[in-house]
């Protein structure tokens, strides 16, 4: 299989990968990159576990081909750890015990923080249609939509 | 102190004093383990391999039942990128993943019998390599005759899984004179109720890596039982279990099939395929080899043959729990136990017969689920009480009145129930709490398309291992020079937050905030062999063993600081990280003080805590005894709102409360009542593994649904009630377990409530209603 040169972008970072045609973003994001919070789940795009943001909208790394995300912004949990409405959002989690086993808490703070950063003091019902496509074994989600809820709202 | 006068902080030492052991015990303290998990750090298995890692993939059964004639591996060997195939023949030990019966070899070589069985694994320098060079494993089968029906497997002509008959296990209780009972009763009422396979579905499947080291070989991996896994790795090897280190890596929830066989798959195949290849192997399960491959919940076929009088008082209960499981053993025969001694659900039955069996089939093999056999037993008995309830034309509740297990009330094993018995408290408090009455009368007189329904399901549940295992644990407590306190042991943190409980009771029983406190990695070189991480024990068993060493560590600590602030050492207090005289509060040394002066004085401030629970004792023969140290209860009230034109429903309510004992963390305790209430949601609603002739139908999460955020009830109303236990820490029972159990029975009997028809098996779909409406 022939391998080709890909220029990436993840988190304001630029760096060229050699990739295979059927590497995954997901696994270009963890392996070449380093950035372990994008989780694999089920890999066939059910769990929603490699959810990171392509331009800013959240999409689903383990369905995406590494080639096709060239010429666009990639954005992992890593690339958020500093923004101010993130740390809300994971100061939240911490208080809520909403990481249980962690695994899923990754791909639920970043659609958490795509959902807030385009409307603060989203409701509880737009919070639960938000991550709906995100499963959580552990919690029964209520933790976790708590947490969502309180980081939108006013101080 | 900011801005605090010496008065105020009198004061609030004093308060806290008074507390004393109990300064953070029922306080909602924050994990100590979760800064890494919210901040997305590498620290699960797969985040951890190193550069040079190979995958490896697995070859399961084509068939399931079969004899394998020939395995060629030679074609997949040839493939780009593959590195060496497993198949038996590498296997230098015991053939042998097993954790109760050997009965399940780790690669099949003579026969299969289920297509989750592994035949082989191909390892590769890249995942999708591996995955491509399965197909070229030639294996050449001659297929038997299978059987798939548990029923049919009972009988003796039924095809032979193994070289013994297909019963692995006969379990039963006898009390009293069961046929005396049935001829005391008014009424005899019979059904059959029937449970699916339900996978457990943590969102990290099972995985684990190998890293050859020499002599010794180094495994890291998603797991429940460290120190198992090293002994079932070592057996594969054929190595001193000595050469094996296993440390479990931050694990992305487990539910029991991590404390089951599949873990012992990962390691041992990775660990073959490091010393293969001299290289480290990561063998992390894909989401469609786990669902096929590892344990699930039993489906049960539960017979009940009931006697009751006219006034409600149960005369009789005859149960019959046959469990499919699948071709293997696995911790299977402890689950039928567990269903079948609390099968006849919370009541007290002065006639009883129970015979539990676990049979061997040819579908996928089941095991250790959350909840552990009861999900099924109690689906069937509460189910029971309102068919009961119905025949009687009472109400459910108080059917429930009249026989439930108070203190000095006897169990189905003739258990005396003590003071601590909060079973009453937990019906009482969900009636309230849902309005129970008026709704029913509301309901009760309801026409039209949209019906609603309430429905009452209640359980007791012998608490940690029981008959399942001796019951014991070890905690070490080590501080630091700089005051620090490490807590390591050998039982294993997979999402619960019980790890952290351990720290709240150690840190209570030292007066030192948890903040001093951190966990260090489960580590089978380090930590002693503690028994394994499952049956919720971490607090009721694990946590006596934190009061333990946290005792030890006091008294080493006591005499120093007696010398120190020049007190007598039974009026030294240590409260909230102040060191100080009984009676002179204002003079006050801090804890890294104290600390320093310990290591001053070359005190080792290392201690090993120790708790083995009493030995339970019950009659083989009969069941006949206490099982159990102590009972954890619960009861809840589902509220369903039902289309009879569809059959679409969704429950609208659910109120739950459980008799928890002591709540270490209430926080914590909420966060597992409603996980677990979500996931029994999910095994009431919605979850089946479908096998259709032997093969998993749906072995992916877009065909097996699990609950979404948009399929939980709009709130789940959550009651914490606390009768204090005879054997857990404070007083603590466990409590990780039982919410999966209630929602089944009481969304079932809500149904019942709305649309006058129970329906028996689960799930309870949508198309289910329907046809019971229409039937």
């Amino acid at each position: 299989m022939a391998q080709m040169l890909v220029k990436l972008n993840v988190n304001g970072i630029e760096r060229e990968v050699l990739v295979d045609p059927d590497d995954r973003l997901l696994d270009v994001l963890r392996d070449e990159f380093g950035y372990k919070s994008v989780k694999e789940g089920c890999g066939t795009g059910d769990c929603g576990l490699c959810t990171v943001l392509m331009d800013g909208k959240p999409v689903l790394s383990c369905v995406i081909p590494a080639f096709q995300a060239k010429n666009h912004k990639i954005t992992t949990l890593e690339g958020l750890n500093n923004d101010p409405l993130m740390k809300k959002i994971q100061e939240q989690f911490r208080a809520h015990q909403a990481a249980q086993c962690g695994f899923c808490t990754p791909a639920m703070e970043i659609i958490g923080w795509h959902l807030l950063s385009r409307k603060k003091g989203a409701s509880k019902q737009e919070i639960k249609e938000a991550i709906s496509g995100t499963l959580c074994r552990c919690t029964g989600y209520y933790d976790i939509i708590d947490a969502i809820y309180d980081a939108g709202r006013p101080e | 102190m900011n801005a605090q006068t010496a008065e105020e902080f009198l004061m609030e030492i004093q308060k806290k004093a008074e507390r004393g052991e109990l300064l953070y015990i029922g306080k909602e303290l924050r994990r100590i383990d979760d800064l890494e998990k919210v901040l997305g750090s590498p620290i699960y298995t797969n985040d951890l391999i190193p550069r040079n890692t190979l995958y490896a993939r697995l070859v399961l059964s084509r068939y399931p039942h079969a004899i394998i004639k020939n395995i060629s591996v030679s074609k997949a060997l040839n493939y780009p990128g593959v590195r060496y195939v497993l198949t038996y023949k590498d296997v230098p030990g015991l053939n042998e993943s097993s954790t109760i019966i050997p009965d399940r070899p780790l690669f099949a070589f003579n026969k299969v019998r289920s297509t989750g069985d592994i035949v082989a694994a191909v390892i590769a320098e890249k995942p999708n390599r591996a995955q491509e060079a399965k197909e070229l494993v030639e294996v050449e089968y001659e297929p038997l005759k299978p059987v798939f029906d548990p029923i049919e497997a009972m009988k003796p002509d039924a095809p032979k899984i193994h070289d013994d008959g297909n019963i692995v296990k006969h379990v039963k209780v006898r009390k009293g004179d069961i046929e005396k009972g049935f001829q005391e009763a008014d009424y005899i009422i019979e059904n059959t109720f029937r449970t699916q396979h339900q996978d457990a579905a943590p969102m990290e499947t099972e995985t684990a890596f190998a890293v050859p080291r020499g002599e010794k070989i180094l495994i890291i991996g998603s797991m429940q039982t460290p120190h198992h896994v090293q002994a079932a790795v070592a057996k594969v090897l054929g190595w001193p279990i000595d050469r094996v280190e296993v440390i479990q890596a931050v694990t992305g929830g487990a539910f029991g099939p991590k404390s089951d066989e599949p873990p012992y798959d990962v390691a041992s195949i990775a660990a073959l395929g490091a010393i293969k290849t001299g290289k480290p192997v990561l063998m992390s399960m894909t989401r469609e080899e786990s669902m096929i491959a590892h344990t699930k919940r039993h489906p049960a076929i539960i017979t009940h043959k009931t006697g009751v009088k006219a006034n409600g008082k149960l005369t009789a209960s005859k149960v019959q729990i046959v469990l499919d499981g699948g071709a293997y053993a696995s911790l299977g025969v402890l689950v039928i136990v567990r269903a079948t001694f609390h099968a006849n659900g919370p009541y007290e039955i002065p006639n009883v017969w129970n015979d539990g069996y676990k049979v061997y089939t040819n579908n996928t093999y089941t095991g250790s689920f959350r909840g552990f056999g009861a999900p099924q037993a109690i689906f069937a008995a509460e189910s029971q009480m309102d068919e009961i309830a119905k025949k009687l034309n009472m109400d459910p509740l108080d059917l429930r009145l009249i026989n439930m297990l108070r203190p000095g009330s006897r169990t189905s094993t003739g258990q005396l129930m003590d003071e601590s018995c909060g079973l009453p408290e937990c019906l009482d408090a969900v009636v309230k709490a849902s309005d129970y009455r008026k709704k029913k009368e509301l309901y009760s007189k309801q026409d039209g398309k949209i019906r609603r329904g309430i429905g009452i399901a209640m359980l007791h549940h012998g608490n940690a291992l029981g008959p399942e295992g001796n019951d014991y644990a070890y905690v070490h407590l080590s501080v630091e020079k700089n005051g620090k306190v490490h807590l390591g042991t050998g039982l294993t943190e997979f999402g619960t937050g019980a790890i952290s409980g351990l720290a709240q009771i150690a840190a209570s029983v030292l007066g030192v905030p948890i903040d001093y406190f951190t966990i260090d990695r489960p580590n089978t070189l380090i930590h002693h062999e503690t028994g394994p991480t499952v049956a919720s024990r971490v607090i009721a068993i694990g946590g006596n063993a934190a009061r333990d060493a946290a005792l030890k560590l006091k008294q080493k600590l006591l005499p120093v600081a007696s010398k120190l602030i020049n007190c007598k050492v039974e009026d030294v207090q240590i409260v909230d990280g102040y060191v100080y005289c009984k009676g002179k509060e204002h003079k006050t040394i801090s804890w890294e003080e104290l600390v320093k002066e310990a290591y001053e004085a070359n005190i080792e401030l290392n201690t090993l805590g120790y708790y083995m629970a009493p030995s339970c004792k019950w009659d083989e023969e009969t069941g006949l005894g206490s099982p159990y140290n102590q009972y954890t209860f619960g009861a809840a009230i589902a509220e369903v709102e039902v289309d009879t034109e569809t059959g679409l429903y969704k429950v609208l309510n659910y109120y739950v409360a459980f008799d928890v004992g002591r709540a270490i963390n209430p926080k914590s305790v909420r966060g597992q009542i409603y996980g677990g209430t979500v996931q029994g949601l999910g095994y009431a609603m919605m979850e089946e593994l479908v096998h259709k002739e032997g093969y998993v139908v749906n072995p992916n999460l877009k065909d097996y649904y699990i609950p979404t955020s948009l399929d939980i009830p709009e709130q789940i109303q959550t009651i914490i009630i606390e009768k204090q236990g005879s054997m857990g820490p404070f007083g603590a029972k466990i409590v990780a377990e039982p919410p999966v159990v209630l929602p089944a029975p009481a969304i079932r009997n809500a149904i019942m409530d709305a649309i006058g028809k129970g329906i028996n098996s689960l799930p309870i779909t949508s198309e289910k209603v329907y046809k019971a409406i229409k039937s």
